[in-house]
């Protein structure tokens, strides 16, 4: 019985040298690597992503490939997403994300979209007059998505490609081709986007069946909204620029001239 | 006689095509090729399970391979019947994969960069030059050579179709003996007795009398039948074989073996009599549904058997025989395990079709239509056979996941679904000289017609737009007093702080038994000599069955040309769906198209009494897949702030909830 009592205190003894010091070292590594891993994943959510999302038929995935494999391969119209890295010449690398323009598969972008540094919206600019509504209600759907990220996270870069330039007619004036493109597309669609936001401000929605979600789609705010109609260079939610480019699908290889302007855009971008 | 293959990725690459018209090739990079036209109707809405799609004049088939996520797509004119192109792609997608497979799966890879190692991708992009013509380089001459032999082999299998085809047509043109025509080459020593010599001599008289328009009718349908005979290739030629035996028409004289045949009486000595009824007796009892006998000696039928109405013991049975059947495949229960974990498990058929089942249960206990789930889960399974699942995720996380993808494609609409705006588009527009915007509401009896768009006024009110209602129904007694009633309520609720919306809607009436289409016509007309903006047309219900008010649905459609269509129906309906919404969507198309030229079908849909059903919602799924027009509206209660806006992802989770 006297010796009951002795026999349990080197037990504890002897689990307060060896095993809690291995607790502790095994602690600390465990604690080592779980702060590297958040620290790579916070890096990773700022992340070098850039999206290329519009209305189906633009090019998004002729422009992809374009980047990604330097011809412009034949495509149709994508059921997937596609996301490749791109070497730009200064050797850094870009993460390039394709999304399928189709109205029924077009809202994937939207888990791509934290991650984002720059979103760029392709318009085919030889037939923007023609499916204008289209072609702004997927723009708008996109400038709320950005409009709705919390302000913790920054804010993507917003780049309107004019696609196709090479198919849109000069006529009569001097300007190259893809500043007519860029001045038509830019027309049309503030155009469209002012009769959205129009016909949202000052009426009111059918609340949607659960009604803690917001149903009207914002994002168009403008500053000095009293001058009327909607404009790019306004844009509350960011500095917006515009592009003109072309590519051609074909056997060629080597770089495409088309796509100067965006490359050059991209790399301004990761500079 | 194809017209276009190619073999691309679903992310949108193309990686192989050949046309084989300049027409073909030049409709083929277009934006309407019928490849385009396939992934955007077909595919992304997920209609695969029909195998087959036909636009434009092209059919074309297609096939997956969802390894390498590869598509595979043959288009041909949709008049031939060419029942090679199945084994065509089979044995295409085997030999291409065969041969391709490593370029293919670095490619697929390369589509696939994920976030993590940025620096080794990049480099080995940076290495690898893709030359894509190149890497098919010997694929061109192996298809060349696949499809010569195809070709081939449906070439011979018609030209022994028709060899015997060739043999009966000689032997019809020979048997013709009794035709008078060839009288010279009946031989000489034909046996003369006496009935012969009758028919000779009655034969020598009708000749005679000069040909009649007996004979000549017997001729031509001969000739006509030996002329189609190698036209129609289904036909077999072993009909043709069996000789014709002529018809006798009343005007000969009966011979004897006639007489024997024409004797009914009653004292004929029948020796094949008996033989005849024992026979008889047997087909008169089925032996083996015959009842039994009970001790006491009486003979009790046989219980019914609900055969066909063992649909869910069937199914049991071959889940449990599938079940044991899986316990011994070649991987075992631990062998496949090790295999998940090490991310090689491809997923087959066997494994697939107990949880697809079950899913398909599940979806019916929800309330959407057996063919529409039948149809999605065998779309599902399509999608997933063959691809590799790694990791922790079990096959029914992986098919539920791909089913809830499938599920918010077909539900997120495809056109916008802003009324408004496209009410403000049109009154804005400065063509026209504000003709108001006119929506009809058409369903069938008893779905909440009159209620919902009494709703759908007062919102159109809230927005300060004037709106008039058109009373159509002019068969229900009582719709023109409850419309009379919901305006005038309307027009007691204020706006904008006013006290009342006098003026705002208004009611256009013509009293009961009027021809609808004409109504609606001067409603519209009314409408636009008094400014207002829209117009809602309340038509009467009618049952998709009745052909008769169908065609006069129709023609107030033609007649006034709606700018939209919507068709209202209850949440509650179940698999009647399917049927109400396919009839009224082809009534209106047909009917409409016939007069006009221009085809208009259901524009889109209002879902009513959806406060009754609380997650049963696939009414809402089976409505939006047979018809692939967007839900506008959901009606969920009878005041008139009790219309909604369908939220995609909570019906999807309402349906995917256990």
């Amino acid at each position: 019985m006297v010796s009951a009592t002795p026999e349990i205190l080197p037990l504890v003894g002897s689990l307060s040298t060896k095993t809690f010091t291995l607790l502790s070292v095994a602690a600390a590594v465990i604690i080592f690597f779980a702060v590297t891993l958040l620290a790579r994943a916070k890096s990773n959510s700022r992340g070098h992503s850039v999206l290329l999302v519009g209305p189906p038929d633009a090019g998004k995935t002729a422009i992809f490939s374009s980047l990604v494999y330097h011809q412009a391969l034949p495509s149709h119209s994508s059921l997937q997403i596609n996301c490749a890295h791109v070497v730009l010449p200064p050797s850094k690398t870009l993460r390039i994300v394709d999304v399928p323009g189709h109205p029924r598969i077009r809202d994937q972008f939207r888990e791509h979209l934290r991650i984002a540094k720059a979103i760029v919206f392709v318009v085919d600019a030889s037939t923007v007059s023609r499916n204008a509504p289209a072609v702004a209600e997927h723009l708008h759907h996109v400038l709320h998505a950005i409009a709705s990220l919390p302000p913790s996270q920054p804010t993507p870069k917003v780049l309107v490609l004019a696609h196709k330039a090479d198919l849109v007619k000069a006529g009569a004036s001097s300007s190259s081709v893809t500043e007519v493109a860029i001045s038509r597309v830019r027309t049309v669609l503030e155009r469209e986007l002012e009769k959205r936001r129009a016909s949202q401000t000052g009426g009111v929605g059918v609340e949607s069946m659960d009604a803690e979600s917001e149903s009207e789609l914002g994002g168009l705010e403008c500053g000095g909204t009293a001058r009327g109609g909607f404009k790019f260079s306004e844009w509350d939610g960011g500095e917006v620029d515009f592009i003109g480019t072309w590519v051609e699908v074909g056997e060629k290889n080597g770089d495409q001239d088309g796509l100067r302007e965006l490359k050059d855009w991209l790399e301004q971008l990761i500079r | 006689m194809l017209d276009h293959c190619s073999i691309s990725h679903r992310g949108g690459v193309v990686l192989w095509s050949r046309s084989f018209t300049p027409e073909a090739s030049h409709v083929a990079s277009s934006a309407t090729s019928p490849v385009n036209s396939l992934i955007r109707e077909a595919l992304i809405e997920g209609r695969t399970a029909e195998q087959k799609y036909e636009k434009d004049g092209y059919a074309v088939k297609w096939t997956f391979f969802n390894d390498l996520e590869l598509i595979f797509v043959v288009a041909y004119q949709r008049i031939l019947q060419l029942a090679y192109v199945d084994d065509l792609l089979t044995a295409m997608k085997a030999l291409f994969i065969k041969l391709f497979e490593p370029f293919l799966t670095t490619f697929v890879a390369s589509l696939h960069a994920m976030n993590t190692g940025n620096s080794t991708p990049s480099s080995k992009n940076g290495d690898t030059s893709w030359n894509f013509a190149k890497a098919f380089d010997g694929w061109d001459g192996v298809f060349d050579k696949l499809l010569k032999t195809f070709e081939d082999k449906a070439a011979q299998e018609r030209k022994s179709r028709f060899r015997p085809q060739a043999r009966a047509i000689q032997v019809e043109s020979e048997s013709p003996s009794e035709d008078d025509s060839t009288v010279p080459t009946e031989s000489p020593d034909v046996t003369q007795d006496e009935q012969q010599i009758a028919r000779n001599v009655q034969a020598l008289k009708n000749r005679l009398r000069g040909r009649g328009g007996r004979h000549g009718g017997r001729v031509a349908p001969r000739a006509d039948s030996g002329a189609s005979g190698p036209n129609s290739e289904s036909e077999s030629g072993k009909r043709k074989t069996k000789s014709k035996t002529q018809r006798k028409w009343g005007d000969e004289v009966p011979t004897e073996s006639d007489m024997a045949t024409l004797d009914f009486s009653l004292d004929k000595p029948d020796a094949g009599m008996d033989g005849r009824l024992a026979s008889d007796l047997r087909s008169l009892v089925d032996s083996a549904s015959l009842g039994t006998r009970t001790k006491d000696g009486l003979y009790e039928v046989k219980d019914w058997d609900f055969g066909n109405n063992g649909d869910a013991s069937v199914i049991a049975k071959a889940l449990t025989r599938e079940a044991s059947q899986r316990s011994t495949s070649s991987l075992g229960a631990l062998g496949s395990l090790f295999a998940r974990l090490t991310g090689s498990k491809v997923l087959t058929e066997q494994d697939l079709k107990p949880v697809l089942e079950g899913m398909k249960q599940h979806l019916m206990k929800k309330n959407v239509a057996k063919e529409i789930a039948d149809k999605v889960c065998e779309s599902v399974g399509e999608g997933l056979v063959g691809k590799k699942v790694g990791g922790f995720q079990t096959t029914s996380n992986t098919v539920r996941s791909a089913l809830s993808a499938s599920l918010t494609s077909i539900l997120t609409p495809k056109t916008s679904t802003d009324l408004l705006l496209s009410i403000r588009t049109k009154l804005s527009s400065p063509s026209q000289r504000r003709v108001p915007y006119s929506i009809t509401f058409v369903g069938v009896n008893g779905v909440g017609k009159s209620t919902n768009l009494s709703k759908v006024c007062f919102w159109l009110i809230q927005n300060n737009l004037r709106v008039l209602i058109a009373a159509c129904d002019t068969f229900r007694s009582g719709a023109v007093e409850q419309l009379r009633v919901h305006v005038r309520n309307l027009s007691m609720l204020g706006v904008d702080g006013a006290t009342d919306s006098k003026g705002r809607v208004e009611l256009f009436e013509k009293g009961y038994g009027k021809d609808a289409a004409a109504i609606a016509k001067e409603a519209i007309a009314h409408a636009k000599e008094n400014g207002f903006d829209v117009v809602l047309i309340d038509t009467a219900g009618r049952m998709q069955d009745n052909e008769p008010l169908m065609r006069a649905l129709a023609k107030l459609v033609t007649v006034n040309s709606p700018d939209k269509i919507l068709f209202v129906g209850e949440a509650l309906v179940g698999n009647e769906a399917v049927d109400q919404l396919t009839k009224f969507d082809r009534a209106l198309r047909d009917f409409s198209s016939a007069s006009s030229g221009k085809s208009r079908g259901i524009d889109g849909m209002l879902v009513t009494k959806w406060d009754t059903v609380d997650d049963k919602v696939g009414a809402a799924l089976s409505m939006t897949y047979v018809t692939g027009q967007p839900i506008i509206f959901v009606g969920c209660g009878q005041t008139y702030t009790d219309l909604r806006q369908l939220r995609v992802d909570s019906v999807v989770q309402a349906i995917l909830s256990d």
